[in-house]
């Protein structure tokens, strides 16, 4: 028997009994990142393959979600620093070995490009509104610039492929860095998160389009995703189980502990597996309600966050 | 940092010490005492502690920050400077001993070593007021130190040093 206990009366507000120093707008950006990286993702490369007319919803009018989704990220990311007059601080400096200083860097580039791309097909996709606003009347210079924009659509494109899958993989670099956190050290988090926020982005792509042909073909990507997330996670536990005592009491907060429900029920049989069943049946001709099976998916991406950004805080190697 | 766990009886007198002299808030420490059993009745074995930041040479705090606020001076002793400190957390979330925590005031804070007063030539605040002298301070390049002689002489442990942080914080058994 092993009993160890503080005789200082140590409870610093956060940290003890357990740590929590992360809170939900984490979570709620490693969600609205991955999956604005993600629906970014799919409009420049299709953009690039020339199918935007075969795939508006994914290349045009999905456009206007990343923008307002990094912004809401990088507000709650701000909210939840503690000393947030000093946030500039992070643009002093470059370094390599801190993924936070990445994220941030590669942020401060793609949100800007997510407004262009978006500006870029405002008035083709958005003309009633623009009738209301008349934006373009009013500002002169927007024309050329929008005109500028369009011709140079193509080096945007170029550039979001690789920066969307350095923001994807960051989210789950994030967490899989920490070392002292036995749930989140897991080099399997960073594809994790990527596939998963491909996965909500062809969702959301499903429940935006109009066109029966893009429905399918993204509801196709879309099972792949998850066939693909799904066999990463038996991955991931197979790895935990495998691994040291620390990484086995972790993954117990998953598979018995107190995170159980949220995530067999809430992400894998909610979040993959009937999205999966309903879309494959789908696939085979049948009708199916695709935008429930879609919103499932955008559940139980936003439920996974939330479970391993809570659950890993309480997973250490002291105490 | 060499500590006795034969010696210490877990007054927590470096705590208040180090409260006093770092000006720490109230409900905040940068050390505190662990008391650990182990074994059954009757056979039981108490070890009491005094802990705190390793100053690890392999700190995942220094390698996690995104700003450099958190960086090591010239002796191994890591530092956090609070005007360039976002209060992100990633230090926090990095370090196993907990040794960190956000100061109401936004800034990440913890054991300094009592930099200030090393600068002094004084020692830091703790293992001067330590009652049963069971701390020692010194430098563990120098073979001769009474630190290094410590470790020369007698059994020793580090906490987690499954973590891979080669902490800098010795506890004599």
């Amino acid at each position: 028997m092993e009993e160890e206990l503080f005789i200082s009366g140590r409870n610093i507000p956060n940290i003890d009994p357990s740590l929590e120093v992360w809170h939900w707008p984490i979570s709620l950006y490693l969600f609205l990142g991955g999956l604005a990286a993600g629906l970014l993702f799919f409009a420049a490369v299709f953009y690039l393959l020339g199918k935007d007319k075969k795939y508006p919803a994914a290349v045009k009018v999905s456009s206007v979600i990343p923008p307002i989704a990094l912004s809401i990220g990088l507000l709650a990311l701000v909210y939840d620093l503690t000393h947030k007059l000093y946030t500039w601080q992070l643009y002093t400096t470059i370094r390599i070995e801190s993924p936070m200083s990445w994220g941030a860097w590669v942020l401060l580039i793609v949100t800007p490009i997510s407004f262009l791309w978006t500006f870029s097909y405002y008035r083709e996709v958005y003309p009633k509104l623009e009738n209301k606003l008349q934006v373009f009347k009013r500002l002169k210079f927007l024309n050329s610039f929008e005109k500028f924009i369009i011709k140079n659509r193509k080096y945007l494109a170029y550039a979001l492929i690789p920066l969307t899958l350095i923001l994807g993989i960051y989210t789950g670099i994030l967490l899989s860095a920490f070392n002292a956190r036995p749930l989140w050290n897991n080099a399997i988090l960073g594809p994790l998160f990527l596939t998963s926020g491909l996965s909500t982005a062809a969702a959301t792509i499903i429940l935006l389009s109009k066109k029966k042909k893009e429905k399918h073909f993204f509801g196709k990507i879309d099972l792949a995703l998850i066939i693909i997330e799904l066999a990463l996670i038996a991955h991931m536990i197979m790895g935990y189980f495998a691994g040291p005592e620390v990484q086995v009491e972790a993954m117990q907060l998953l598979i018995g502990g107190e995170f159980t429900v949220m995530f067999f029920v809430f992400v894998i049989i909610l979040g993959l597996i009937i999205p999966a069943i309903l879309e494959l049946i789908e696939i085979y001709g049948y009708k199916t309600p695709v935008a429930i099976a879609a919103l499932l998916v955008l559940l139980g991406g936003l439920v996974f966050r939330f479970v391993m950004v809570e659950a890993g805080q309480i997973t250490r190697y002291l105490y | 940092m060499v500590i006795d766990t034969l010696k210490c009886v877990g007054c927590s007198d470096c705590v208040v010490a180090c409260q006093t002299e770092n000006d720490v808030p109230i409900g905040y420490c940068r050390d505190w005492i662990t008391e650990t059993v182990k074994g059954t009745y009757p056979s039981l074995d108490l070890e009491l502690k005094s802990e705190r930041c390793n100053h690890c040479e392999n700190a995942p705090c220094v390698r996690c920050c995104p700003t450099g606020a958190s960086h090591i001076v010239e002796g191994g002793i890591v530092l956090v400077t609070g005007d360039e400190c976002i209060g992100c957390g990633a230090c926090i979330e990095s370090c196993p001993y907990d040794a960190r925590y956000q100061h109401p005031d936004g800034y990440v804070d913890k054991c300094t070593f009592c930099h200030h007063r090393l600068e002094k030539g004084q020692l830091p605040a703790c293992v001067s007021v330590c009652p049963t002298k069971c701390m020692y301070f010194g430098d563990l390049d120098n073979p001769n130190s009474e630190v290094s002689q410590l470790l020369k002489k007698r059994k020793y442990k580090t906490l987690a040093p499954e973590a891979g942080t080669k902490p800098h914080v010795y506890y004599l058994l």
